[in-house]
This record gives structure tokens, C-alpha cells and sequence, in this order.
């Protein structure tokens, strides 16, 4: 029994030490914690003497993990010393991480709000931002124009959410149009598609849903072609949302089987094309399509359009193995980039838009937004 | 007939009827289950068609091993937070050794691919280890599961955040897997020929699942181990005074739960394909709400493997039910709600002691 | 005395906080015979079996197995070397069946994991065979009435094969047949050499069955001689034997009309049959009888904690329903539980919490918030008149002695402006001298002309503070004695008019 005991602990012991030496390798490998003393000794990086903290909305998101990556390298590129946040979906959570970095004397905030949708949360940030007199740069997730305009050194880097939509359309629809034949299955003319949402009230969630089908509609019907129909044509709801709301593959993969398992082609009512909302959820659905015979890549196997947003390299690979159709690339690194820019004007200039050349700002606010990509 | 007899008939007759309203009360849920299906079944008759059936079979043969490793929690009347955070983890470490040698962003470049076997040994044993960890503070310190695996939760996070920005990774999906991966988790075991000349195709995880519940059961009722278990659970100081070991007891069962949701872990990476920080989040309210769906009792030594089955199937039907039926999405929470809550009242009805 | 000893217990102590339950206790069983074990609730009887089997561990003295000194630090080292035990609380596994508990901690195991279910059917049978125990093996054990449980745990305890056998309190929940059985049992555990420890509060029982009898006081040991030797009036005064001058304060009370009176009151799920009775102003009415005989459930019933199955209850004349705590308060009635540990106190709140707690509506201040000047004043009095010893209202009470927490919840209750207080074991695990303290306080409400029910398990408690005592019987009231002129013995006799 003693034996049994001590293999026991000491497997506990060993689960601790390996807890501890992950801790250590990441924080070398991502620079996730304070590393400025470093960087500030090089001396000629333009971004000496900001001290700043980077607040995420959530670090298991892979897009914000790719931003993060791509922020902390330029940080360390610009010698600025930094402090990154996980708000863990709590907006609570935030604003206290706000205060302390406030308190902990930092002259320039870089934050992913949590609640960006709520005027109350995202001003009260401004507020503290402002009575402590420092700049506060807002990125990925859009707060209101009254807040940016409410404090002028505050601004804000991000994509126009709408566009995501409006862009992931308008590739659906010139994609069917080309191909409108191949992917229409039981030739009647109507394309049906299943849309993925991932949660319920996000701004981007809502107007990608909106958005993708709307535009593709239109560029369908301008040629003529019917709209898209929605695979179920007595549902509630034009879309599936993942009960836990977090955008999962998995929540996808397992909504695919089960649309799977009663529309088929044998059936004659194959769903025929797949719209989500992000890139995880597009590889769940393609995975449940895998395992029903579609989008294997291999020769002459059918595959079923799956149109997706964020295009990160795991989508960008299925693409380009034919599992996947298009997505809608957010850039990680532009968004490093402009707010990386902003935040050397404010060192040099004490104001972070003196210097927003070739970049697409919006008029009477201070918001700078990252053009999307389209791939594949 | 006398008198005397008819009295007895008219006996026999209460006493059925009393049994007949026990026995559709303690059935209730099966009941409703069946009537639910039958009432989905007429407005779609696609749920009731064999690729349908085979859909629900394999999505509760994916919820399956968490569940039943769960239950052994709360047989000890615990439970276990960390199930989820650990499936993430371990989905993430069997994806990322198992990713194919042409992946573009390879998490692990160095190491080829690893044999399939290697890595289920080292999902199960991550997750063996975190149950350890969990069943020795609950064992040595008495503290109660919910704190304990609260707090084990939380440390899972950070080591699967960590990990997932390892390597090349830095904190994307994990995809790309391996041939010998996805087909050893998704590879038709056979197929069903449809009637409209189709085939539906049985993935292999159903049979690994209907092993695993197999193997769950014989420890449950056919091991030392497994009788000791509900013994503490039912009354630790009867167990203690009869000599059972209840602090290796309490880890073994613990440590059990947790390869279980190694072995979810594993199979989740290639049934999904896309692993990140953000898989196996919520799982254990599934397998928690299966258990107690299925009469595994929070009362504690009470539980059975077909009534784990039971609640996980229940579930899966919620789930496909409504996606059948295309309810409006935002009512799931509250079917879902309502029938754990119903479930449980069921239960601990059977418990009540009235003074 | 020619049988060889085959435990030998010396100067056994063991300490509780501020409690010292057992001061040098010897006890000598000798193989082949039947030992009894006898004396008042609390004086140190479990305890001393507790020591002997590794659940508490003793503070001094020596214990020897077949001459070799053992300590045996839990139940386990217990069981291996040979020493059994029928606990007096059972301790089983409920939701499992039969044969699972009998062999629990000791399956027979095939392939090193695996349990034997036909090893197990097979040792099940023979030791049921044995002793001619008729219990399903397979059933469920929470579908067993209590004194086929019992059995059981008589049986599992025997399989152990076992030297050294305590029954502890056996027979309290079986029938007379099935008492006979056991007795059969143990005839044949001494015939095959086993030393049996027996502990009973039935004279009969003991006299019928056991070799010798040690009978024990207060924590200490009192005397060991020859069963036959003894009457159950000699052991009856080796029990209570102490003087009952000065352990209580004068009767000074004078009963005066009747204010509460209770006719057939039964209860729906609990044990009480039938109570009727009378209490006066000013009166102090004991409830005496045996562990399990009704009488906490008289005043939970009365209370309105548990639920009545029929009969009335009269305040001045004028039906009353106390069907819930709630509406008995409000009807003057005012309860001290039995376990004031679990039931009584909130153990790490503070005394002004304490004591306040069940009078919160009386501070109200604009219906919303409390006026902690008021409680402040009210905590004072209950300090003051209670004599409560304390440093300050914002100790946790958990840190008083036992005999401080009751008076602070006395002081609670009186905060109510009870009429009739019920008051279970007020005095339980209190030492001698706080205990003086209480009989005073509970004397003076009497005199103030409230009406008191004490229950209690200790009988010279009862002839030393109440008026009339009334003895409850398997669920019944057995008789009503005059506690100036009746006896220890006629109340034990009474309450074992219905076992």
C-alpha cells in the first residue's frame, strides 16, 4: 500500500514539476510576462520608455493567441516593455485588471475588451484611463464611437465587422455563381447551406450571419439564381449556435453528424454548402463531413463548399488540401502593426493618430480599421 | 368467493396499483424519453431512420467515457470539475503528436509521428495523474471534490494555454492529423446499407466506447476495487471500520475518472480535428448532468453503467432532438435545465427521510 | 476465576476536551466466558470499546491480547488480531446488499482484482447457516427492517473469527425471539473459547448471560465480580452510587394551574405511539426512559419539528396546532435540541449572534435593519442573568465550554418570552459543576412561573430537579412517578414496561 502511496505522490510531484517547467519554457519562447528590462537596454528601439499593459478578452480564442503572438514580437522588436492580461471572458475581471495595471503606473493601455457591445464597461475603462492620463488603444473587438470620441487619447484598431460579412458573401456568391452547377447536388436549383454562429449576442457573430447570406443572396439573384435556402426550411432559427457559445469545433462537428444523419444525397436533400462563422467551427463541420464520405481531398470525392472566417494557417491548410473553399482572412499582424504605429505616435507626439498615413481610418473617430483578407 | 378472499384480492389489487405507480416513477425518464422520440419521430420521420439512430449512437458513444469515469465521483459523493480542462489538455497533446509529417505548422517538427498506442498510453496517463492529484486531496485532506477540482481546473488551464502556444503552434488550432490517427478514431467499423442504396458508415469509436462501458462495468461490480468504492460512498466510516483503504480507494477512483477523460481526450482530438485552449470546455456539465439524469446519485454509493448510458443517451437526444425539430436555439438551455432539474427531484425523492 | 485472561485493559484513561471520559479503568475478560459491561449513560462504557478497537486512541494505560501488550491504531489492526465488534450505531453500507457489507474490506478475491461473487454466495451461506441467521444475502441492506441489520452485523462480526467479540448495546433494536437467538449465538461463541464483551442496560439480560460484571461510574471503574453474585438491586447501587445530596440547588418552585395539556399525541413517521400529559405553571415535569423509548420525540412533536399523526394539545384551555417550529414559537413553546453541537449552536459565530438569533424580528428597526444597540443590551442580559462566562459578546461560541454554549442558548430561547420551554438533555456532555448552574437556572424559571419539560437520559438529574416524572416505554407513557417520593428503580422498571 505504502508503495502504491508514494508512486502516487510522487506522479503528483512530477505532474507539479512539469506545470512549473512549462511555465518557464513558454514565457522565453512567447514572452508573455513582463520582459522589458531586456529590450530597454538595446536602447535604439523607437518605443523606449513606454510601459504598457495588453489586456485580451481570451487567451484560449486562436485568433486573439495569434495577435498575442504577433504583438508580443513586435513589442519586443520596438523595445516596449509589456504586461499581457487574460480577461477570461469576464468583463468584471477586466476592469479590475485595468486599475491595477493603472495603479501599477503603466502610461499606455492596449485592450481587447470583453464586453465591447456595452457602453457602460468600455467607458468605464476610457474613465480610468483618462483621470490617470495616459492613452488607451481599443483592438479586435469594437467599442461604440461615443466612447473613442469621449477621451482624445483613446482609439481604436479592428476590422469593420460587418465586413467580414459582407466580404464572406460576396466569395460565396461569386463561388456559386462559377460553380453553381457542381455544388447544387440534386439539381433543383437551390443552394441549401447551414450556417454556424457560435454564440448568441456578438456583434460579430451577428453580422457575419447576417451579412454572408445577405450579400451572397444578392450577387445570386442579380445573376438570376434563386437565394440560398436554409437547410431546414421550418426551423426557428436561420442558424446553430454552439450551447456553450464559445465558436467550438466541436459543438459544430457534432450539429454536422446529426444534419448529416437525416439530409443526404441518397436522400436528395444534401446540404450544399457550409457557412462559419470561424475557422474552428468550419474545421468541426468539415470533419463531420470527412467522416461521412465529403471534402476528403482525394480524388473525385465530392466535397461540399465550407466557407469560413479568421483564415488561419489550420484552415488556410485545409484549403489548400481541398477540404475547405474560402475564408475570410483577419490579419493578426496588420492589427500588431497599427496599433503598434499608434502607439509610436503617442511616444513621439503625444498624439496616437498624428501619423496615420496609407492607413483606412473612419471619419470623425479615431478608428483605424485592418482591411480582411480573402483566402483561398 | 368468501369474504376472506376478496379482501386479499382487493389487497393484492392496492398493493399492484401502489407498485405499478412506483414502477412508472422510478422508469419516468425512460418514459418520457421514449414518448419525446415518438412525439419527434411524427413531425420528423428522418429521426427515427437508421443513419439518425446511428447519428445518436455515435455522438453518446463520444460522451460516453467522461461520463462513466465521472460517475465514480460521485458515487463517492463528489464530482469532478476538471474533466473538461483535462479532456482539452489531452486532446491537445494526443492531436499535436499524432499531426501528420505535412502539416504546414507542425506542432512538434522533430518527432515524426508518433504510434498510435504511445499516445493513447500518454493521454490516459495525464489524465490518470491529474485524477491522482485530484483523489489525494480529496483522500488526505478531506477536502470536498467541488474545491478540490475546482482548483485542479484552474490549473489545467493554464498548462493546456501554455501548451497550446508550444512549439509552433502559438496558441492555433491543432489540426492536420495523421491518417493512422483519424482513421484509428473515424474509420467505419461497417457499414449499414441504407435503403435508398446509400451506406451509413459506424465510426470505430462506438466500438471502443461499448469496450470501455464493458470494462466499467466489471470494475463497478465485479472487482475489490469497485465494491470498495461504493462502500465509502455509501458510508466512509463503515468502509473505514471494515478496513478498507480509503485514501488509496478514494485516489484510485479518482485517478480511474481521469484516464477516462484521457481517453475522451484522445478520441475527441481526431473525432473533432481541431483541437484548441477552448476544447473540452463545459464537458464535465455533460457528463455531470448524464450521471444524474442517470441515477447516479449525489446521495453517494448509488449508480449504475446502464443508467449512466441512459443519461448520456437522454442528453445526446436533447441535443439532436432539437436540432431535428429546429427549435428555436436560445429554448435548448431551458429543456435542458428543466430536465436535470426533473431528474434530480426524481431521485432524491426515493431519499427523502420524513420526520 | 480459572479461566486464563484473554484481555487485560489497565488503567485505561482517555481525555476529551475539558471532559476526562475514562480515568484508570481496568477490565479483565477471561477466554470461554461472557463479560458485561454495565453502567449509567456517559459513564465511559462505548468509550472504553472505543479505545479498545483503535477508533479513539487512549491517552494511558495498557491493553493486553493473550498476554502481548497491543495498541492497535484503527479498526483494521482491530479486526486482524482478532478483536470484533457489534457497533452500537450501525455502521453499514445502506445501498449495498448484504453479503457486500459482511465481507467489506475482506472480499475473496480470484485473479488478484477480481471479487469471487460465488466464494462470497458460498461463506455468506455457511456463516448464515451457522447461526441460523435468515437474511437474503442479496437484498439491499436499506430494504432491511433494523433488527435483521442488526443481525448481520452480529454475523459479520463473527466471521471475523475473532478472540475477542464486543456487542455493544445489541440487543436495543431486536425482538424478544430474536434476542433469544442471539443469545444462542453467544453461547456458542463461548463454548468455542471466545471472550465475550457484552454491554446492555437490561438486568435480566445480564444476569442471564454473563460470567462477570464490571460495572463502571463517571468515567471510572467501580467494580468486577461473579454475575451469580449479584442482584440487580446490588448492581442498580453500584451504578448510581454516589449520594444525591448537594448536586442539586433547593426545590424552591411551586407548581400551580395547568397551562399545557397534550392528549394521544403520536407521531406519522417517528416512534411515538401515544403521550398524554399535563404540565403546570411553575412545574418542572421530567421525561425519563430508555435511548429510543420516545422521549425527544415527545417534545419534537410537541414543537411541531416533526410530524403528528393525531391527538391534541391545549394552551390555558384553548386548542393549539404547533404544526411547524415557527408557529410554536409564536405560541410561547421554545426547544433546546438534544445535540447542541449540530442542532444548537452556530459554532463559529460570535455570542451576541448567538444568542439574538431567534429573536431577529424584535430588533427590527423601519421593518429592514437590525438595531445592534438592542442586541447589544439583550446580549448583556443573557450574559448577566445566564452567568455566561465569556470574554466578550464577540467570542465564537464554539471556543466556550459545553455547559457556557447551553446557557447562551437557554439565553436565546428566554430572549422568545417563552411560556413553556422544552428542554432535551440540557445537561449532556456539561461537567459536574456547570451542570449545578443550569438545575439553578432551570429552577428559577420555574419559579418565574414559565412551564419546563426537561428530558433527560440521567435519572438522578431527573429526581433532583423535577416535580413529576413521567417514564416513556417503546414509544408510550409507561407511568407518571412524584420525583420526591419514587426511586431509580421503580423508573427503570417502568421504562421497561413496553421493550
Amino acid at each position: 500500500m505504502k508503495k502504491v502511496l508514494a508512486f502516487v505522490l510522487s506522479l503528483a510531484m512530477v505532474f507539479a514539476m512539469v506545470a512549473c517547467g512549462g511555465n518557464t519554457t513558454t514565457t522565453n519562447n512567447g514572452g508573455t510576462t513582463n520582459n522589458g528590462g531586456a529590450a530597454t537596454d538595446d536602447g535604439s528601439a523607437s518605443g523606449d520608455g513606454l510601459n504598457i499593459a495588453v489586456l485580451y478578452y481570451n487567451y484560449s480564442d486562436a485568433f486573439i493567441s495569434n495577435v498575442r503572438n504577433e504583438m508580443d514580437a513586435k513589442w519586443e522588436e520596438l523595445g516596449i516593455t509589456f504586461n499581457n492580461q487574460d480577461g477570461n471572458t469576464n468583463a468584471g475581471t477586466q476592469l479590475d485588471q485595468v486599475n491595477t495595471a493603472i495603479a501599477n503606473g503603466v502610461n499606455a493601455l492596449v485592450v481587447n475588451a470583453v464586453e465591447a457591445s456595452a457602453d457602460e464597461t468600455t467607458q468605464a475603462i476610457v474613465d480610468a484611463a483618462k483621470n490617470a492620463n495616459i492613452p488607451v488603444i481599443f483592438f479586435n473587438r469594437e467599442v461604440s464611437n461615443d466612447v473613442i470620441n469621449s477621451y482624445d487619447k483613446a482609439a481604436f484598431v479592428g476590422t469593420d465587422p460587418a465586413e467580414a460579412g459582407h466580404m464572406q458573401g460576396e466569395l460565396i456568391g461569386n463561388y456559386l455563381l462559377e460553380n453553381y452547377d457542381a455544388v447544387d447536388l440534386n439539381g433543383d436549383g437551390v443552394i441549401s447551406y447551414v450556417m454556424f454562429k457560435g454564440q448568441e449576442n456578438n456583434p460579430e457573430a451577428e453580422y457575419r450571419t447576417q451579412f454572408a447570406v445577405e450579400d451572397a443572396n444578392a450577387i445570386l439573384t442579380e445573376a438570376g439564381k434563386p437565394a440560398l435556402a436554409y437547410y431546414d426550411s421550418a426551423a426557428a432559427t436561420q442558424y446553430l449556435v454552439d450551447p456553450n457559445g464559445s465558436w467550438s469545433s466541436a459543438a459544430a462537428q457534432d450539429y454536422m453528424t446529426t444534419v448529416l444523419s437525416a439530409y443526404s444525397e441518397a436522400n436528395g436533400n444534401m446540404v450544399e454548402l457550409v457557412i462559419a462563422n470561424n475557422d474552428d467551427m468550419g474545421l468541426g463541420a468539415i470533419t463531420a463531413l470527412e467522416t461521412a464520405g465529403y471534402n476528403t481531398g482525394a480524388e473525385g470525392s465530392t466535397t461540399i463548399p465550407v466557407f469560413t472566417v479568421d483564415g488561419l494557417q489550420a484552415i488556410v491548410d485545409a484549403i489548400n488540401a481541398g477540404k475547405a473553399t474560402g475564408a475570410v482572412g483577419q490579419s493578426a499582424s496588420g492589427l500588431a502593426e497599427a496599433v503598434a504605429t499608434l502607439l509610436q505616435n503617442y511616444q513621439e507626439t503625444g498624439d496616437l493618430m498624428s501619423n496615420t498615413e496609407g492607413m483606412n481610418v473612419d471619419a470623425d473617430v479615431a478608428k483605424i480599421r485592418v482591411p480582411y483578407t480573402t483566402v483561398g | 368467493m368468501s369474504q376472506e378472499s376478496k379482501d386479499l384480492a382487493a389487497k393484492a389489487q392496492k398493493f399492484s396499483g401502489k407498485q405499478v405507480g412506483n414502477l412508472l416513477m422510478n422508469n419516468m425518464l425512460i418514459i418520457i424519453m421514449v414518448v419525446a422520440a415518438i412525439g419527434i419521430a411524427i413531425y420528423r420521420p428522418g429521426f427515427v431512420a437508421p443513419s439518425s439512430l446511428i447519428n445518436i449512437l455515435s455522438l453518446t458513444a463520444a460522451y460516453l467515457p467522461a461520463a462513466l469515469g465521472i460517475a465514480g465521483c460521485i458515487v463517492l459523493t463528489g464530482t469532478d470539475l476538471s474533466a473538461g480542462r483535462c479532456v482539452g489538455l489531452t486532446a491537445c497533446v494526443s492531436a499535436s503528436l499524432l499531426q501528420s509529417v505535412e502539416a504546414s505548422n507542425k506542432m512538434w517538427p522533430n518527432i515524426g509521428t508518433l504510434p498510435v498506442w504511445l499516445v493513447i498510453i500518454i493521454a490516459m496517463l495525464i489524465g490518470a495523474c491529474v485524477g491522482a492529484f485530484n483523489g489525494f486531496f480529496v483522500g488526505k485532506f478531506k477536502l470536498h471534490p467541488f474545491i478540490v477540482t475546482l482548483g485542479t481546473q484552474l490549473i489545467l488551464y493554464t498548462l493546456l494555454l501554455l501548451y497550446v502556444q508550444m512549439g509552433n503552434n502559438g496558441g492555433g488550432t491543432i489540426g492536420s492529423l495523421d491518417a493512422s490517427y483519424t482513421d484509428f478514431v473515424r474509420a467505419p467499423l461497417f457499414s449499414i446499407p441504407a435503403a435508398n442504396g446509400a451506406s451509413i458508415p459506424i465510426p470505430r469509436y462506438v466500438l471502443y466506447s461499448i469496450i470501455l462501458a464493458a470494462i466499467m462495468w466489471f470494475i463497478w461490480n465485479k472487482t475489490t476495487f469497485g465494491k470498495n468504492m461504493f462502500a465509502l460512498g455509501s458510508n466512509e466510516e463503515a468502509a473505514r471500520v471494515s478496513g478498507v483503504n480509503v485514501l488509496l480507494t478514494t485516489i484510485m477512483v479518482f485517478a480511474l475518472a481521469g484516464a477516462m477523460y484521457g481517453w475522451t481526450g484522445f478520441i475527441e482530438g481526431a473525432r473533432v480535428a481541431a483541437n484548441n485552449a477552448n476544447t473540452g470546455l463545459n464537458y464535465e456539465l455533460d457528463a455531470i448532468a448524464a450521471c444524474v439524469i442517470g441515477g447516479v446519485s449525489f446521495v453517494g454509493g448509488i449508480g449504475k453503467i446502464s443508467g449512466i448510458i441512459i443519461g448520456v443517451i437522454m442528453l445526446r437526444l436533447i441535443f439532436v432532438g432539437l436540432t431535428f425539430t429546429g427549435v428555436d436555439q436560445n429554448y435548448q438551455y431551458l429543456i435542458k435545465g428543466a430536465i436535470i432539474l426533473f431528474a434530480c427531484a426524481l431521485d432524491m425523492r426515493k431519499y427523502l427521510v420524513k420526520k | 476465576m480459572d479461566q486464563p485472561a484473554l484481555l487485560e485493559m489497565r488503567g485505561i484513561t482517555k481525555e476529551f476536551p475539558g471532559v476526562k471520559a475514562l480515568d484508570g479503568v481496568d477490565l479483565t475478560v477471561r477466554a470461554g466466558t461472557v463479560h458485561a459491561l454495565m453502567g449509567e449513560n456517559g459513564a465511559g462504557k462505548s468509550t472504553l470499546m472505543k479505545c479498545l478497537f483503535g477508533i479513539y486512541s487512549k491517552d494511558g494505560g495498557t491493553i493486553r491480547l493473550d498476554g502481548k501488550e497491543v495498541n492497535f491504531k484503527n479498526a483494521k489492526e482491530a479486526l486482524e488480531n482478532g478483536v470484533a465488534m457489534v457497533h452500537q450505531e450501525l455502521n453499514q453500507a445502506l445501498t449495498r446488499s448484504v453479503q457486500d457489507n459482511l465481507w467489506l474490506g475482506r472480499y475473496p478475491k480470484v485473479g488478484g482484482i477480481m471479487v469471487s461473487e460465488g466464494i462470497m454466495a458460498k461463506r455468506t451461506k455457511e456463516i448464515f447457516e451457522q447461526l441460523e441467521v435468515t437474511v437474503n444475502p442479496k437484498a439491499i441492506m436499506s430494504t432491511l427492517p433494523v433488527s435483521q441489520r442488526q443481525m448481520v452485523e452480529i454475523a459479520k462480526a463473527v466471521s471475523y473469527d475473532s478472540k475477542i467479540i464486543v456487542f455493544d448495546e445489541p440487543t436495543s433494536s431486536l425482538t424478544e425471539e430474536e434476542v433469544e437467538h442471539l443469545f444462542r449465538i453467544i453461547n456458542m461463541l463461548r463454548d468455542k473459547g471466545c471472550g465475550i464483551i457484552y454491554i446492555s442496560h437490561k438486568m435480566d439480560e445480564i444476569l442471564r448471560i454473563s460470567d462477570d460484571v464490571t460495572i463502571m461510574r463517571d468515567g471510572t471503574w467501580v467494580a468486577t465480580k461473579p454475575a451469580k453474585d449479584l442482584t440487580m438491586e446490588e448492581i442498580i447501587r453500584l451504578m448510581v452510587g454516589r449520594e444525591l445530596t448537594n448536586r442539586f440547588p433547593p426545590k424552591t418552585n411551586k407548581p400551580g394551574e395547568v397551562i399545557l395539556d397534550v392528549e394521544h399525541m403520536a407521531g406519522r413517521y417517528t416512534r411515538l405511539k401515544d403521550a398524554s400529559f399535563q404540565l403546570r405553571k411553575g412545574e418542572v415535569l421530567g421525561i425519563a426512559g430508555l435511548d429510543g423509548s420516545g422521549r425527544t420525540e415527545v417534545l419534537e412533536n410537541l414543537f411541531g419539528a416533526m410530524t403528528r399523526e393525531g391527538g391534541h394539545i391545549r394552551l390555558h384551555g384553548k386548542e393549539i396546532q404547533n404544526r411547524s417550529p415557527k408557529e410554536s414559537i409564536k405560541n410561547g413553546f421554545a426547544l433546546l435540541t438534544e445535540e447542541r453541537r449540530a442542532t444548537g449552536i452556530f459554532g463559529i459565530r460570535d455570542i451576541k449572534e448567538n444568542t439574538v438569533i431567534s429573536n431577529l424580528k424584535g430588533y427590527l428597526m423601519g421593518g429592514v435593519c437590525l438595531s445592534d444597540k438592542k442586541m447589544r443590551e439583550d446580549t448583556d442580559w443573557a450574559i448577566q442573568a445566564m452567568h455566561i462566562k465569556t470574554p466578550s459578546q464577540k467570542t465564537q461560541i464554539r471556543s466556550l465550554s459545553g455547559g457556557n454554549q447551553q446557557k447562551v442558548i437557554i439565553g436565546r430561547w428566554l430572549l422568545t418570552k417563552p411560556e413553556i420551554l422544552l428542554l432535551d438533555e440540557p445537561t449532556r456532555g456539561i461537567d459536574v459543576g456547570a451542570k449545578y448552574e443550569i438545575y439553578q437556572l432551570i429552577i428559577d424559571l420555574a419559579n418565574e412561573g414559565k412551564g419546563v419539560i426537561v428530558v433527560s437520559s440521567e435519572m438522578p438529574e431527573l429526581l433532583g430537579i423535577c416535580d413529576r416524572i413521567l417514564v416513556m416505554s417503546g414509544g408510550q407513557v409507561a407511568g407518571e412517578v412524584d420525583a420526591k417520593n419514587t426511586s431509580q428503580e421503580e423508573i427503570l422498571t417502568l421504562a421497561a414496561k413496553y421493550v
